[in-house]
């Protein structure tokens, strides 16, 4: 796991630390995380990583799983 | 034509079929354009002019967009003009008259002051729902995940395909507009499908709603003279009806579309399980929930004043209070939205209202639940608390119901408040309800019928399909449970003398 994902399964972890997040790829598909979870995880994100989210990287696939989320993360930070 | 019409379904349906079906591949997608302008001409008349405005508009904006490429200021203010012209018409169509009643009723009794007259507003069929859906396409383009199309006649198809023009489901672009055009011939499991996806829903609406339909008139209409278990009866009665009706509708429609090979997005998944009203909103008409959330709620999580707000309250008053915040001022305009995109008319306001306050109760009490399981040591998913948490959402549904059916806010007002006096529960039993203009036969149509969808919503809760079930089953099974929704359908279907064939609720949003 690199460092960026393994910051964001420490996150994910605060917000509910019953879900393996690592093993999960259909978090937003699942309804594991929903739209008031996605709240506190945006600004988690930017805040963690220095990044701004906008509403178009809002897709299901950005977020369905720690890999996902940090390969945006990278591209976000360019 | 409703879609629970017998022009619509023994003509028109069939008709646009077959003249599919004998065109060549290519020619398939104009034909379900001809035929989607007719039916819209056949249901609004010249106010088909709106539709073919928008979808010309919509198409021109969309690659005007596109040809603005980095231009960021170009298609900010392409997408502004254009999305905002959208709901200026809708707007305009729909609350000329309910500003100037406010305003009539906020100037009444100063001197000098006429009211002003209300004015006789033509509103084309659906134009609440391809509001939203060509508002959805601009946006995408827009946001630069969907290229915008060159093809006018599929932009057209995408906003006016027939079987969807009244009540949705709202549809993304991206999930339905190829479909449309693929032109791929019928095949007869998709016909056998579609016909029982639509006699599913026909019987959902004559047997169950149509019936339904003529308590909650009665009570509604003449609430003054109801009063304590009455209310109750009212409000569990509309919240069926509007289920069994809208619900049904959209299985016609879906089963509709289904037949020429278009799968539309479900607009619902069995809301009366949810167990808070957040889920009941990831359940009960799904497409409108989820364009709120993709076009009005994230860009608001994500905007600039939010974010501001973030980093200011985190600092300040922590992650708690950061999130109640930032979700008030998420939800805030996805309820107001909510309420008002049903009608001009305060009860719906409050609707959107009712809905906002309880899903920021929900949030502000997230860590006390959180705690109380902890603490109590109560298993959260055991079957006693997920039984009280589906008993209260209904509570939740069957009070916002009451208010969204009432004659206007103070109806519901008093309706409510009503409820609480006389209570008389003797009223179920002892022929009160009898006298509403259904017999003791509709009663037990209406009962078994909830039944057999709850049994059936039971049934796909558990994840189990009864169409798979049943196709593994023989032959002679299979067409026994076929006729059986045949026969059901036309024997205990609410038609004939006594009772008048019931509109479609929501195509009159």
């Amino acid at each position: 796991m690199s460092e960026i994902e393994s910051k964001i399964n420490e996150i994910l972890m605060e917000q509910d630390d019953s879900v393996n997040y690592e093993e999960e790829k259909h978090l937003i598909d699942d309804r594991i995380l929903d739209s008031f979870a996605i709240i506190s995880l945006i600004s988690d994100l930017e805040e963690e990583f220095d990044v701004r989210i906008n509403a178009v990287e809002m897709v299901p696939e950005n977020f369905n799983s720690i890999k996902a989320m940090a390969a945006m993360i990278q591209r976000l930070q360019g | 034509m409703g879609y629970n019409t017998l022009p619509y379904l023994m003509l028109f349906l069939p008709l646009s079929l077959i003249v599919y079906q004998v065109s060549g591949r290519k020619f398939r997608k104009y034909v379900l354009l001809i035929f989607s302008w007719i039916y819209f001409f056949l249901c609004s008349r010249e106010l088909i002019l709106y539709l073919l405005l928008t979808s010309a508009g919509v198409w021109l904006a969309g690659l005007a967009m596109d040809r603005a490429g980095n231009r960021k200021h170009l298609k900010t203010f392409l997408v502004v003009v254009s999305a905002g012209g959208l709901f200026g018409i809708l707007l305009y169509l729909k609350y000329t008259n309910f500003f100037i009643n406010t305003v009539n009723v906020a100037m009444a009794g100063k001197s000098g002051w006429t009211a002003i007259p209300f004015r006789h507003m033509l509103i084309p069929i659906g134009i609440s729902f391809y509001t939203l859906e060509a508002v959805g396409y601009l946006l995408e383009v827009y946001w630069g995940r969907l290229e915008a199309d060159r093809s006018f006649g599929r932009v057209a198809l995408f906003l006016g395909f027939f079987p969807q023009t009244m009540e949705g489901p709202i549809a993304r672009y991206q999930d339905t507009a190829l479909q449309l055009t693929a032109g791929n011939p019928v095949t007869e499991q998709q016909v056998f499908d579609g016909v029982t996806r639509i006699l599913w829903g026909m019987f959902k609406k004559i047997v169950i709603a149509d019936r339904l339909s003529v308590i909650v008139t009665e009570l509604y209409h003449n609430h003054s003279a109801y009063d304590g278990v009455m209310i109750p009866v009212a409000a569990v009665s509309y919240a069926l009806q509007l289920y069994m009706e809208f619900s049904g509708v959209m299985d016609i429609v879906i089963g509709s579309a289904g037949m020429f090979g278009v799968q539309l997005p479900e607009n619902f998944r069995q809301p009366f399980f949810s167990q808070s009203a957040s889920e009941f909103w990831r359940r009960w008409h799904i497409s409108l929930g989820i364009w709120l959330k993709t076009y009005v709620f994230y860009p608001v999580t994500t905007s600039d004043l939010t974010m501001k707000w973030n980093r200011f309250a985190r600092k300040k008053f922590g992650k708690y209070i950061t999130k109640i915040g930032t979700s008030f001022l998420a939800l805030t305009p996805v309820w107001l939205f909510n309420g008002l995109w049903h009608g001009a008319s305060w009860n719906y306001i409050f609707y959107g209202i009712y809905y906002l306050v309880l899903l920021m109760l929900e949030v502000v009490l997230e860590p006390a639940k959180k705690a109380f399981y902890k603490h109590t040591g109560f298993q959260k998913d055991g079957r006693f608390w997920t039984c009280f948490r589906i008993l209260r959402t209904w509570l939740i549904i069957f009070t916002g119901e009451l208010f969204f059916r009432a004659e206007g806010f103070r109806a519901g007002l008093s309706m409510f408040r009503s409820g609480f006096h006389n209570f008389g529960i003797q009223r179920l039993w002892d022929g009160t309800l009898l006298k509403m203009g259904l017999d003791k036969a509709d009663w037990v149509a209406i009962l078994g019928g909830i039944a057999v969808v709850f049994v059936a919503d039971l049934l796909k809760e558990k994840r189990i399909e009864v169409k798979a079930a049943l196709a593994k089953r023989s032959l002679p099974v299979r067409w026994a449970a076929f006729y059986a929704l045949i026969f059901a359908v036309l024997i205990f279907g609410a038609y004939g003398p006594g009772y008048r064939q019931v509109d479609l609720i929501y195509a009159g949003f």
